[in-house]
């Protein structure tokens, strides 16, 4: 279990980037949700340790990250939003090495474990090469295998799938699901489908605070009957969504044409448009824009259990 | 909208490329490191030698256009020439590995606008730096110069400093720019692109302005001034290296010829043809015809198909995978294996290591010692010499290479997760320390290959690899321990790596600046520099406790460091708050106490050493005890007179293997004065302990005043004629306490060996106060000026006694140990494993010593060679030399009076050589490890030189005051000019004498030189005068006056001045020499030039002709003495080489002479005719005439 309790960091200069946060954190893989600057990755690397935060305590299975991040580490696997490679080294042999400073041993010795986890990430046919000609998504697969290498307790990504092309996100996905079977897997990410696909239980945080703690069905559920869609004349199209007696979670063109769709729960529908059943980015965008949901509680306090 | 112009474009990458250089670290440092340097220069370290402050007159300016051209033309090469071959050289192959130079020629950009774009880029960058330096040098040239500096620096102009930066300094960077841009643009490989200044530098600074033999064809002289880049070699060999006086290049401009603009346009040209060059390189790979397999190697890289094949994956739990925190060695020995993995991949170790590989090489084969004779280069020397280029390179090299291996997990982003992995900090920083052993290993293998290479390639020693690894093992590996670990530190405590490059310039500067001042002791001298001497007969034996503790210390000190960069090292990000509230008076105590055991190896070390070298032979004690003894006795005591020994007894028990001796013997002495003498002074030792005096056999306790014994002769006087006898007892450790700053001693007992001098209060008392005890800064005097009449009446002995006196030495020590001293050996008896050897004078000294070791000796019929069994390369050519010194010197000078010669070999702990009657000292860099070649007997002279004291210097020795120095030096030098043409024949006489010439052009400065009659020593030039002048001039004087008249004067002066109590000055000699010349006017001339004024001629042909006149030739010139003098000298028309490679003479060598006396500044036409076609035309073929730039007195037709 992992628990967090009034966690705050305030960067110098009075930047607050979380600002008290708690949470628990149960076997599985655990969604975190927010925009750009929400505070996501601070959290992410306070849990991994290698940030100190500047009150509240985080615990993994009674062990306090924040007052001793080194006991934490055998069984914390961590891929960062940006990290790199020494460059002059072959895909294989930086693994290697990787494995070594974690300390990470299989019955099948370390090469083939290195070879096995490439394999995972689809790495094999470039193992030889130097990381340095790797392409982001080749760096982002070999951060992957070192990231669940050694069987972490917990394992924390923050923006996996940047950069991964939609096959291999979704290995990933596979990947991590697997994983999450009896660990604790903390996936931060703004891509809404990832959580979509894989998070039985996500947060949506803002501005350093937790704004909804739900699942991805509750999140649908709430909208029930509330989102709309519809197609938007082009030269109406400002108008229509600068109206504030609607919100529009979603705009995109199909064919040429907007389409939109709308979060209205009184009042008449535009002309056009029909109600529909509402996706978890409709959430997220409602989430992100109101902080909450419809009968959920508000921001900050939906987020303590 | 339409494309901007071509101009623009290019335009457009200068700037991109400007701004991006200007922001660089690298350019940076490299504009601090030429404002470190201009503040280095300003306090004159890098001035043109002539001219002395010691003179009282001007000094050569730092500031005039000669002497900024001179820093220019060097510092441009080795500094700008490293950063702008890096910066150009790179900027092509950056911009690939970005992977930019695809995407901008995919514009409209044109290769070449790119190129030139690019180039102006770093031409401006560049210019920018030496603005920054000139700026820099002017403010602290002028504005805010050194305070001891106002003799150096003349008035303010501009243009002294604008204009070398435009015909030196630019022009070079144009061409070192250019030539990067197209090695880098055509090999497109960085290490080409590191290697190539490096090549440059180490072309041109070793051998393009170093190699100058005296017999080079002024044609390839030419060739080689037009080859040089910075166009030091023209600047140099035109106008530095013959002194033209301190007045001419503090106020004339530099006077360009065409010879040297055309160097300097040419040099721009090629730069810019260089970068023509890149720009066609870069243009046709983009066409695809040239380099077309690299872009295909890319391209194979970025079209890479990634087979997704979809087989079915096992679960990651089969995998069985588990995490144990790896152990501290492990943990250390895998980061060690990945830092080696990338450090490999670093192109400046492809700089370093062939730099520090030549370089070693070079200066192991350029090493010169004594008389500027090479040096046989040995396991010991080569390691010893090698410590300071090894750990100043190391030191240098790890200033960026440690701040790159700490900071790599940041600077990669690899730290972004691996901070988070279970390694312990200490096995990182390990690891990491490692990685930079192995780096240093690499660097000490290459340089200790360079060693075996010049080992091999002098041929006559093998190399011994046990010793590099004992004097690196012992010195440097400490030395590299806890400069990584500072450097650690410091990055840890600020998180910075130009933290860590101005705290490792810091400190090198420092330490070095410590050094060269004299400031620097056994606590201080970290890297211990120049701290111990090259011996293989001495190792580690003097002040063997300050090195271990040194070295403990520095090892605790390490220890330290690296626990505070442990604790420093940061993992996790530090939060600012929580940092605060740590902050804390008691915090920060507690911190402090915690790291108080580790820093207690170095407190002990470092404090035990302070107050080791405090109360040693140099602290702060002895300095005190001498202090008080000039004190006490300076007032009441300088020139006191004392009576004459006439013999001296002395019982000497030697205990080597504790430094300790016993000692008991006798003075006898006499007043030989007109006045009774109501006081006799002794002057003893600081470490005698247990002492005891009697007087006239009688117990007695005389006046000490700090050291200085006052006794008072029996009946209270010494009356004319009367006679006295002090007697001594006393016993001690000598050297008594370590040195300062390193392991050095003239006189010493150690278990390899001992030297002891009757010059020291070693052993037994020295007669009277002795003046030069106890001086300092604060109470040195300027040399004592003599009026010119001293030489009037009867002058005092320049080293010695007034009186030869007897002698009877008897040395007790180990069996093993041969125990020499002066005279014929009496007896010597081994009883229960302690040897007794009994000296006595076979003739009166006025010299004693005493010298021993476990030596070999070379016997011969009166004369013994005793030397270490590991030293016998040279001693078959020694011990010819002193065969034939003895023969011919006693058949020249005067019958040698004492019936053998010995020769005594000591360690290295000093480097000198000491002719004592009938017992000469060498130390072991001095002939025995000289290198010998076919060309240079190397070690015949040294001995040759060193077998001459014994006439001049024991039997005579000259007076003390000006000239002295000549009378003993220069004299010997002659001396070995006579023995070396009577034994290896005239080519290598005349060989030597161009030698001793080279050596006055090059060392003499024309303002402060002084004249043979005044010379006494104490300037920097004076030793070229005294003895390269000095052995020159007497030579002319043997040819001007006749080989026999010559030596029947000196023999009449050896039978005038042996054993006389008034001893001779130079006009002393001369005056006997007069009476044998067949002209006095004509020796009064010679001599008033070359004896009481400065002069020295310099000869130029001109207008050479030949022409043929049926079977006979016709050579006219013209010939002018560019200097000062007048001398009839020889110039020849020659065909042919005159010697063969062995010195003998080439039958089918052809010549016809005339003489012509030019005087200063005359010019005379010349005509000779010979009856076979002339090659040369050579002035002084037999080098009989002194001159300054004999390689320009000939010409070839």
């Amino acid at each position: 279990m992992l628990s967090i309790r009034d966690l705050v960091k305030v960067y110098p200069g009075s930047t607050t980037a979380l600002a008290g946060v708690s949470l628990d954190v149960s076997e599985g893989v655990f969604g975190l949700l927010g925009p750009n600057g929400a505070g996501k990755t601070t959290l992410m690397r306070v849990l991994a340790g290698v940030l100190e935060a500047t009150s509240g305590t985080a615990e993994l299975d009674g062990v306090s990250i924040v007052d001793h991040p080194e006991r934490i580490r055998e069984r914390t696997g961590y891929l960062p939003q940006d990290f790199g490679f020494l460059p002059h080294l072959s895909g294989e042999r930086m693994l290697r090495y990787l494995l070594r400073l974690k300390g990470v041993r299989s019955p099948q010795g370390e090469k083939e474990l290195c070879r096995a986890l490439l394999d995972r990430v689809h790495l094999e046919d470039a193992a030889k090469r130097k990381v340095k000609t790797y392409s982001g998504g080749m760096r982002q697969r070999l951060g992957i295998a070192q990231a669940v290498a050694g069987d972490p307790r917990l394992i924390i990504v923050d923006e996996p799938t940047a950069g991964l092309d939609p096959e291999e996100r979704l290995r990933f996905y596979r990947l991590l699901s697997e994983l999450a079977q009896d660990r604790i897997v903390i996936l931060s990410t703004h891509i809404v489908e990832d959580v979509a696909v894989l998070c039985p239980r996500f947060v949506v945080i803002r501005q350093g605070r937790l704004v909804a703690d739900t699942s991805p069905s509750e999140a649908r559920r709430a909208l029930e009957g509330a989102i709309h869609e519809g197609a938007v004349d082009a030269l109406e199209f400002n108008r229509f969504v600068a109206d504030p007696s609607r919100r529009v979670t979603q705009a995109y063109l199909v064919e040429g044409r907007n389409r939109v769709r709308i979060y209205q729960t009184t009042g008449d529908l535009p002309p056009g448009f029909r109600t529909v059943a509402p996706t978890l980015e409709d959430a997220y965008m409602i989430l992100i824009k109101t902080g909450s949901l419809p009968g959920s509680s508000r921001a900050g306090e939906g987020a303590t259990p | 909208m339409s494309s901007p112009s071509c101009f623009k474009r290019c335009l457009a990458i200068f700037a991109s490329d400007l701004s991006y250089h200007s922001k660089r670290p690298l350019v940076a440092v490299w504009a601090f490191v030429m404002i470190l340097t201009a503040w280095g220069l300003s306090s004159g370290t890098m001035q043109i030698a002539s001219g002395d402050q010691t003179v009282g007159g001007t000094r050569a300016y730092i500031t005039s256009e000669f002497a900024v051209s001179m820093q220019l033309t060097i510092l441009t090469l080795l500094f700008h020439g490293f950063f702008v071959s890096v910066l150009a050289g790179m900027a092509i192959i950056q911009d690939e590995d970005w992977k930019l130079t695809e995407l901008l020629l995919a514009t409209p950009l044109r290769p070449w606008e790119y190129v030139w774009g690019k180039f102006a880029a770093v031409l401006a960058t560049a210019l920018g730096v030496l603005g920054i330096q000139l700026v820099a040098m002017m403010i602290l040239y002028h504005l805010i110069p050194v305070a001891q500096t106002a003799e150096i620096r003349g008035v303010f102009s501009v243009w002294n400093y604008v204009k070398p930066a435009i015909v030196f300094a630019a022009p070079t960077m144009v061409f070192l720019a250019g030539l990067a841009l197209g090695v880098g643009a055509w090999s497109r490989r960085p290490v080409m692109v590191f290697l190539l200044p490096v090549a440059i530098v180490l072309f041109v600074t070793t051998f393009l302005w170093q190699w100058s033999p005296s017999w080079l064809d002024p044609a390839l002289e030419r060739l080689l001034e037009a080859v040089d880049p910075a166009g030091y070699r023209w600047l140099n060999e035109r106008f530095l290296k013959v002194d033209r006086g301190v007045a001419f290049y503090n106020t004339a401009a530099v006077p360009f010829d065409a010879w040297e603009t055309v160097n300097r346009v040419m040099f721009v040209l090629l730069g810019l043809g260089c970068a023509g060059l890149a720009a066609r390189g870069v243009s046709a790979r983009v066409r695809g015809r040239a380099g077309a397999a690299w872009f295909r190697r890319k391209g194979r890289v970025s079209i890479l198909v990634e087979d997704r094949d979809t087989h079915p994956i096992e679960p990651l739990q089969s995998l069985g995978m588990a995490v144990k925190r790896p152990g501290f060695w492990r943990g250390a020995w895998t980061v060690a294996h990945g830092e080696l993995l990338e450090l490999r991949s670093s192109a400046g170790l492809y700089l370093f290591i062939p730099l520090l590989f030549i370089q070693t090489i070079s200066v192991a084969l350029l090493d010169v010692g004594f008389l500027d004779t090479p040096f046989l280069v040995t396991s010991t020397r080569f390691a010893v010499r090698s410590l300071i280029p090894l750990s100043l390179c190391l030191a240098m090299l790890f200033v960026f290479y440690a701040a790159d291996t700490i900071d790599r997990e940041r600077t990669t982003r690899l730290a972004s997760f691996a901070s988070a992995y279970p390694i312990r900090t200490s096995s990182i920083l390990l690891g990491k320390l490692a990685g930079l052993c192995v780096i240093a290993t690499v660097v000490v293998l290459a340089v200790a290959l360079g060693g075996v290479i010049a080992m091999f390639v002098q041929g006559r020693i093998t190399p011994n690899l046990g010793i590099f690894a004992l004097y690196w093992g012992v010195i440097l590996v400490p030395t590299v321990l806890v400069w990584i670990a500072f450097l650690f530190a410091v990055h840890g405590l600020a998180q910075s790596r130009y933290a860590v490059y101005a705290a490792g310039t810091a400190v090198l500067l420092f330490t070095g600046y410590r050094l060269l001042t004299g400031q620097i002791n056994w606590v201080g001298n970290w890297p211990m520099w120049d701290a111990v001497s090259a011996s293989d007969i001495s190792v580690f034996e003097l002040d063997r406790i300050a090195v271990v503790l040194s070295r403990v210390g520095v090892l605790g000190l390490a220890i330290f460091l690296g626990r505070v960069a442990v604790q420093a090292y940061r993992r996790r990000e530090i939060d600012a708050a929580r940092l605060l509230g740590r902050t804390n008076a008691r915090g920060v105590l507690l911190e402090l106490l915690r790291l108080l055991p580790w820093a207690a190896a170095p407190i002990v070390a470092a404090g035990w050493l302070g107050w080791l070298v405090h109360s040693g032979r140099e602290g702060g004690v002895a300095k005190k005890s001498d202090k008080d003894y000039w004190r006490r006795n300076v007032a009441t005591f300088t020139d006191a007179r004392t009576p004459d020994l006439v013999h001296v007894e002395l019982n000497l028990a030697l205990f080597p293997q504790r430094s300790g001796y016993q000692s008991r013997g006798t003075y006898e002495l006499v007043n030989h004065d007109e006045k009774p003498f109501r006081q006799v002074l002794l002057t003893g030792g600081r470490h005698w302990r247990r002492l005891s005096w009697t007087l006239d056999g009688k117990d007695v306790v005389p006046g000490n005043r700090a050291g200085l014994y006052v006794f008072t002769p029996p009946g209270g006087t010494l009356k004319p004629g009367e006679r006295m006898v002090i007697g001594f007892r006393h016993e001690g450790e000598f050297p008594a306490g370590i040195g300062e700053s390193a392991a050095r001693a003239r006189e010493f007992i150690l278990p390899s060996s001992v030297v002891i001098t009757g010059f020291e209060p070693t052993i037994a008392p020295v007669l009277g106060f002795r003046e030069d005890i106890g001086i300092d800064d604060e109470n040195r005097s300027e040399a004592r000026e003599y009026p010119d009449d001293f030489h009037e009446g009867r002058t005092d002995t320049f080293l010695g006694a007034r009186y030869p006196f007897t002698t009877r030495i008897t040395i007790e020590g180990p069996a093993d140990f041969t125990l020499n001293s002066v005279g014929i050996k009496r007896s010597d008896t081994v009883v229960n494993e302690r040897r007794t050897v009994v000296w006595e004078s076979d003739h009166p000294v006025e010299l004693w010593n005493v010298i021993a070791g476990r030596y070999v000796v070379d016997r011969k019929e009166r004369t013994a060679i005793y030397h270490d069994k590991r030293h016998s390369y040279n001693i078959p050519e020694m011990h010819a030399s002193l065969e034939a010194a003895l023969k011919y010197y006693s058949e020249w000078f005067y019958p040698y009076p004492w019936r053998e010669l010995k020769l005594s070999e000591f360690p290295n702990l000093a480097s000198y050589a000491q002719g004592f009657p009938t017992n000469i000292t060498f130390s072991e860099g001095i002939g025995f490890l000289t290198r010998s070649t076919p060309e240079i007997h190397a070690p015949f002279e040294i001995t040759a030189h060193e077998a001459a004291h014994q006439w001049w210097g024991n039997i005579i020795s000259p007076a003390r005051g000006p000239g002295g120095a000549f009378l003993n030096e220069g004299i010997s030098h002659f001396s070995t000019i006579l023995l070396v043409e009577q034994v290896h024949g005239l080519a290598a006489r005349i060989d030597f004498c161009k030698r001793l010439e080279a050596s006055y052009a090059q060392a003499r400065r024309a303002d402060s030189e002084r004249s043979l009659a005044k010379v006494q020593g104490e300037r920097p030039d004076d030793t070229t005068t005294i003895y390269d002048k000095g052995g020159w001039v007497c030579w002319m004087l043997l040819n001007h006056l006749g080989r026999e008249r010559m030596l029947l004067g000196i023999h009449e002066y050896f039978k005038r001045y042996h054993a006389n109590p008034d001893h001779p000055t130079v006009h002393d000699l001369l005056a006997v020499l007069r009476g044998h010349a067949s002209d006095p006017a004509a020796f009064d001339a010679f001599t008033h030039q070359w004896f009481y004024v400065v002069a020295v001629p310099e000869y130029r042909l001109s207008d050479a002709k030949k022409s043929q006149t049926g079977t006979r030739f016709v050579v006219t010139a013209r010939i002018q003495n560019v200097k000062t003098g007048a001398m009839p000298v020889e110039i020849a028309v020659v065909r042919g080489e005159r010697f063969d490679a062995k010195g003998m003479a080439n039958p089918a060598y052809q010549e016809a002479r005339t003489t012509v006396t030019l005087g200063a500044g005359e010019t005379k036409d010349l005509r000779v005719e010979c009856s076979f076609e002339p090659e040369r035309i050579v002035v002084d073929p037999d080098a009989k005439v002194l001159q300054l730039e004999r390689k320009a007195a000939q010409l070839k037709f």
